[in-house]
């Protein structure tokens, strides 16, 4: 949906702010792998705690033996 | 539809590299139907990769950062992540996914990375 | 089931008919709500909601909720809105007067290593820690002109940021000279500015 010949260059901001951003009202929404979304609920919780312990600087460090 | 433009470069196409799937993009939705299923679930186990490859690669960056690595150290780590990078790639074309393909929409709780 | 659209404070704002919008009000705070749809998700969908929530921009500060997010009925969105009156309230007030500006910065001088291999792992990582460098810089420098910011985690390829500002609306235009600014002062760099939206990135603390 853009002017003929110009990339949709500004559908990728709209996507990330409607559908990645706004209010999050948590109601019935219909989720098409229930099992699958159990799986990113965990992956997001070990990011947010990764970054957490990233920015405290309690990370393991990298080994010394590279 | 609107101009949004506010300030615009002239090689505009540059940003639109990586366009998402707008229908894939519905928070919370990972198309699970079988014949999207195997797409599905390279998008997670991709986007776990890049997760770790991310992660990795920042602490390296802080350890150079602190000089307490020796050059060596520093090119061989260069190496692997560079490696990595290029793999990474190399699987996301394999599977048909975009760099937004990987960074997976969890519904209420945001983007992953 | 009903969508809410976008929240804002009492009293509601007037509603054009054309989008079937309709308000309901809890708790000082008010809900545009459409009856939700089952119409497949397309990029026009999409900017017909922008278009929606722009043209009601217009009349009064809102929050734009996600794309998608249905309840059962008016009681329910009524609920909704007490239980997270505080928060609501809240975000109501950071974003008074403003609005969003979405921001993305490219790097382009990488010709040299998509034609051939770089050239070692060092310049690997030191070209790593040079991108997170001028990503922080062109941040803090538009940081200054907004009342606040958000930046994306770092992407793999040549995008250095992706950023979005909370600008008071009468500040849009000394922002975009800023970026244009930055553009002169970075030829190796490319800026994209786009917006006003409505204040996506700014619905929570």
């Amino acid at each position: 949906m853009s002017s003929i010949g110009e990339p949709d260059v500004t559908l990728v901001d709209l996507i990330d702010r409607l559908l990645g951003g706004g209010v999050v009202v948590v109601g019935d929404i219909t989720l098409a792998a229930a099992d699958v979304d159990l799986v990113y609920v965990g992956l997001r919780a070990l990011v947010s705690s990764v970054a957490t312990a990233e920015e405290k600087g309690v990370l393991p460090e990298l080994g010394s033996s590279l | 539809m609107r101009d949004k433009f506010l300030h615009k470069p002239p090689d505009l196409d540059l940003f639109a590299s990586d366009l998402p799937r707008v229908e894939d993009a519905l928070p919370g939705r990972v198309n699970a139907d079988p014949e999207r299923l195997e797409r599905g679930l390279a998008q997670l186990v991709l986007t776990v990769v890049e997760l770790l490859r991310q992660l990795m690669e920042r602490q390296a960056l802080r350890r150079i950062d602190g000089g307490t690595l020796s050059e060596d150290q520093v090119e061989r780590l260069g190496q692997t992540f560079m490696e990595l990078d290029k793999r990474m790639e190399q699987l996301r074309t394999e599977f048909g996914l975009t760099e937004e393909d990987i960074n997976l929409h969890l519904g209420p709780l945001g983007r992953l990375l | 089931m009903i969508e809410i659209c976008a929240i804002t404070a009492e009293p509601p704002p007037p509603l054009p008919e054309s989008d079937n919008l309709h308000a309901v009000c809890s708790a000082g705070l008010v809900a545009l709500c459409t009856p939700a749809d089952e119409q497949p998700l397309t990029p026009s969908v999409l900017w017909s909601r922008e278009e929606m929530l722009e043209k009601l921009m217009e009349q009064c500060d809102l929050l734009p909720v996600r794309y998608g997010s249905r309840v059962e009925d008016d009681a329910a969105v009524a609920r909704v809105l007490a239980e997270r009156q505080g928060q609501l309230a809240e975000a109501l007030e950071r974003v008074r007067g403003a609005v969003e500006v979405a921001v993305r910065v490219l790097e382009t001088d990488t010709a040299p290593s998509t034609t051939e291999p770089p050239a070692s792992g060092t310049d690997y990582l030191r070209s790593k820690t040079r991108h997170a460098k001028v990503a922080t810089d062109v941040h803090e420098a538009l940081g200054r002109l907004a009342r606040a910011s958000t930046q994306q985690a770092g992407r793999a390829g040549s995008e250095l940021l992706r950023a979005a500002y909370l600008v008071d609306r009468g500040a849009v235009g000394s922002f975009v000279e800023r970026v244009a600014e930055l553009q002169k002062a970075k030829p190796q760099l490319r800026l994209l500015c786009t917006g006003p939206w409505p204040p996506y990135s700014f619905t929570s603390g």
